[in-house]
């Protein structure tokens, strides 16, 4: 047990000594819970709209108005013909004009919008708030409900995807920068000549970053809830139990990849590329994981944070019971287990 | 009495490359036993597997009646293992190194003491310094207590001194000297010679076979051509010899109150050798660095090759070479490619590179190396290369920073005779080194204590002057002398 500390102790102190690494650890999740949530967003917000109209009907009157007052939209112009209003997309000076035609007020026909579709996903986006905005609810046989996340704001969606990805990062990347660390310094072949027995070797590496994770975990979760007001639906100790299960898996990926790379920019490189990419990618954080071809589907299965992320979904955003994340969570515990058994089992007590 | 090591018919390897074929020998116990043999000669290998770290192939070997193989946690339990390079963590100050390698062992600093005070006493007022700020003298007592902490019964040391300057080298023998008299059987490799003939019995490998077991002076008489060769004859240069290329007044450095390089002042003539030496912390480096325009100097004046060292460094850099033991090459590349980047670096033609890269080749009796990896060249050959490749643009000097560390004598007698060719072709060399017989090839020497130069002159000048036999004793006298401990 002394062992334990003593080594605890150590690891610490290269963690709390090394102020610039520290600083990007505590920066990086601030950064970009901020960047996510402020700057990059996929919320439909003033939409420079051209209105195009000759008529001056009370119908009309009314959805003009409806579609001034929303946030969605800003009516920068009101044209009489719909050639004009292209042209004023076309010169980049709006994104959408909404066409009324002339028996618009007699319900027959008479909606166009023409749009700006270079970003198709945002169009799409446009014309479905558009829609809604415009068409008198009373009159309207569909009738859509957002539930979860009425506003429909993209924190909800980013803030458990940065979760699954920093928390991967943090734990893979620094438990195997450090083990290998100490390969390449020759402090390794010191401690494996001790008495000490390789495990708790492995176990008191792993404990500081644990800690340091948790301590990422709960500056995240606190920034959401008050920065970004993203509710916390569910039962808190149920996300940080889950959150737990998947850094204990991240740190046995980190422990597999120490046993694997000689150098820490092997390392490096090898959390960087093997588990970044894919997590950004595959993981559903960016992309809808259905609407991929089957063979990334696949791949997208064998992926931890997919899990992770889909879990704290539910457990943040939509607040159901842990009962409803089982799946998820006995996914990550197999996960977890497999890997720390292969990479305690090739850890070698002896050099090559 | 049982004897602390036996090693049966020992044979490991590497993939194609064998380490150790068919070694056998026994230390007995209070012992202080060398390995020594040139780089490559499987040290490392056999420590390791002394060590427990390694499986040997074949063989068999026991340490203090306990199997390597089989017993791996007895013998964990009482050897202390310093590799070569010092294993304390840096960034934690010489306290935390040793309670950490203490309870690492299962005892105290305090309970241990009494087996580490010799040694730690004398860098124990600096218990609070991260050990990265130590000089290499002081990391080596770090470590070498840590390593005797829980008063093991033997002490494994794998080139303990490498990059270290005489007088810490000597001060830790004498230490090693009383651990024997507490009857620690200690085992070590060296490329010393004085350290050499410290211990009782050595053994010789060489390309892992075990040449001959006996005492130092035996072996080292009987493997001469190796160990001690010749000394080389020193052809005077012709040339304009009365130029001076280098002119230094009063060169200052301070880093805040530090003053590293303190009101130096010397010249250095076309086509000389000129030694620079000094302990570890002395100034060396820094000095170095200003001559080559790495650092600008916080006071005094001085040219190099004719131009100024403050403003005119870019000139200066373009008619000088340098190597430096810590960089020279690129390992992933090949012989040809290295000579080409530097070459390129310095403005020469394709043409001519590729012409000269044949002739230089051939002068080394290298050629048919020419595609091969740099990292599969043995350490004494890449600092060969690194020294011609450094001198390939024909600069008018060429500064040496250690050049020659952790190679066998032979090796670097070998490496003297191309500083020998360069100087006849007119070259300056700068060179620093650890190794005193180095020294007395030089034609010129400058010793550095704490900041300043305390002795210039020949090597026959400095002897007669400090009425010393040799250039050793020529440092280690001015090197006592030092105030300054560390970096």
């Amino acid at each position: 047990m002394k062992h334990f500390i003593s080594f605890i102790q150590k690891e610490s102190r290269h963690i709390l000594r090394d102020r610039r690494t520290m600083l990007i650890l505590f920066g990086m999740p601030v950064v970009l819970m901020l960047i996510f949530g402020f700057a990059i967003t996929n919320d439909v917000k003033n939409v420079r709209t051209v209105v195009v109209t000759s008529q001056a009907d009370h119908l009309t009157r009314q959805a003009i108005d409806r579609l001034a007052v929303s946030e969605y939209f800003d009516i920068t112009a009101t044209v009489g013909t719909s050639q004009e209003a292209e042209r004023l997309i076309r010169s980049q000076r709006a994104d959408m004009a909404i066409v009324f035609g002339k028996d618009f007020a007699s319900k027959k026909s008479g909606l166009q919008f023409i749009v700006d579709a270079s970003d198709p996903n945002m169009a799409q986006q446009w014309t479905t708030y558009a829609t809604q905005t415009i068409v008198n609810p009373q009159l309207s046989t569909v009738n859509s409900k957002m539930l979860y996340n009425p506003q429909m704001k993209s924190a909800y969606n980013f803030v458990p995807a940065i979760m699954g990805v920093l928390l991967m990062l943090i734990c893979a990347m620094m438990t195997s920068i450090s083990i290998v660390r100490e390969k390449e310094k020759g402090t390794m072949e010191v401690l494996l000549v001790s008495p000490v027995r390789p495990l708790t070797i492995i176990i008191a590496k792993t404990v500081p970053y644990l800690v340091l994770a948790l301590v990422i975990l709960v500056s995240i979760l606190l920034m959401a809830r008050y920065v970004l007001d993203v509710p916390l639906s569910g039962s808190v100790v149920w996300i940080i139990a889950v959150s737990i299960l998947y850094i204990l898996l991240a740190l046995s990926l980190g422990l597999l990849i120490s046993n694997i790379s000689n150098s820490q920019h092997m390392a490096l490189l090898l959390s960087a590329m093997v588990l970044l990419m894919p997590a950004v990618m595959l993981s559903g954080m960016l992309f809808p994981i259905e609407s991929m071809p089957p063979v990334l589907q696949w791949l997208s299965a064998v992926i931890p944070p997919r899990y992770y992320i889909e879990a704290m979904r539910k457990l943040m955003i939509m607040g159901v019971g842990i009962g409803e994340v089982v799946r998820e969570v006995i996914i990550l515990f197999i996960m977890t287990a497999l890997l720390l058994a292969v990479s305690l089992a090739r850890f070698k007590t002896r050099l090559e | 009495m049982m004897n602390a090591i036996e090693v049966h018919n020992i044979s490991k390897s590497y993939g194609k490359v064998t380490a150790l074929d068919d070694v056998s020998f026994s230390v007995g116990r209070g012992e202080v036993f060398g390995l020594i043999g040139p780089d490559g000669a499987g040290k490392s290998s056999m420590f390791r597997i002394l060590c427990t770290l390694l499986e040997p192939e074949r063989g068999t070997a026991t340490v203090d009646g306990y199997d390597t193989v089989r017993q791996m946690k007895e013998i964990r339990r009482r050897v202390g293992y310093m590799p070569g390079r010092f294993s304390l963590y840096q960034d934690l100050t010489v306290l935390e190194n040793l309670e950490f390698f203490a309870t690492l062992f299962g005892t105290t600093v305090a309970a241990g003491y009494d087996s580490i005070k010799a040694i730690y006493s004398q860098i124990e007022r600096f218990h609070d310094r991260k050990a990265g700020a130590l000089s290499g003298g002081m990391k080596q007592k770090l470590a070498l207590s840590c390593a005797l902490v829980h008063s093991p019964s033997v002490l494994f040391l794998d080139e303990p001194t490498t990059g270290v300057d005489p007088v810490s080298r000597k001060e830790l023998w004498d230490m090693l000297e009383t651990l024997k008299e507490r009857g620690i059987t200690i085992v070590a490799a060296t490329p010393y010679l004085d350290e050499v003939r410290r211990c009782e019995r050595v053994a010789f490998l060489d390309h892992g076979h075990l040449r001959g077991i006996d005492t130092p002076d035996t072996i080292l008489d009987r493997f001469a051509d190796i160990f001690n060769p010749p000394g080389i004859e020193h052809g005077k240069t012709t040339g304009a010899a009365d130029e001076n290329v280098i002119e230094v007044q009063h060169l200052v450095k301070a880093f805040g109150d530090f003053r590293a390089v303190d009101d130096i002042s010397f010249s250095v003539k076309r086509g000389e050798i000129f030694g620079f030496l000094g302990a570890n912390g002395a100034g060396k480096t820094t000095a170095m660095h200003i001559l080559t325009g790495l650092n600008q100097p916080s006071g005094g004046t001085g040219t190099v090759m004719g131009y100024d060292i403050r403003t005119q460094y870019e000139q200066i850099k373009k008619r000088i070479g340098y190597m430096s033991q810590k960089f020279s090459l690129y390992e992933d590349l090949t012989v040809a490619e290295n000579i080409r980047l530097y070459a390129g670096i310095y403005g020469m033609k394709g043409k001519e590179i590729a012409r000269r890269t044949d002739e230089l080749l051939q002068r080394l009796q290298f050629s048919e190396h020419k595609h091969d990896l740099v990292s599969s060249l043995p350490l004494g050959w890449k600092q060969k290369l690194a020294f011609s490749v450094s001198i390939f643009h024909e600069p008018g000097i060429v500064f040496l920073d250690e050049p020659t560390g952790g190679v066998d004598p032979a090796t670097r007698r070998q490496f003297w005779e191309l500083i020998y060719d360069a100087a006849a072709r007119g070259i300056t060399v700068f060179v620093t080194t650890h190794y005193m017989d180095e020294a007395e090839y030089c034609d010129r020497i400058s010793i550095m204590v704490d900041g300043k130069i305390s002795a210039l002159g020949t090597p026959g000048e400095l002897k007669r002057r400090f009425r010393q036999p040799d250039m050793d004793h020529v440092f280690t006298h001015l090197a006592r002398q030092a105030t300054r401990n560390s970096d």
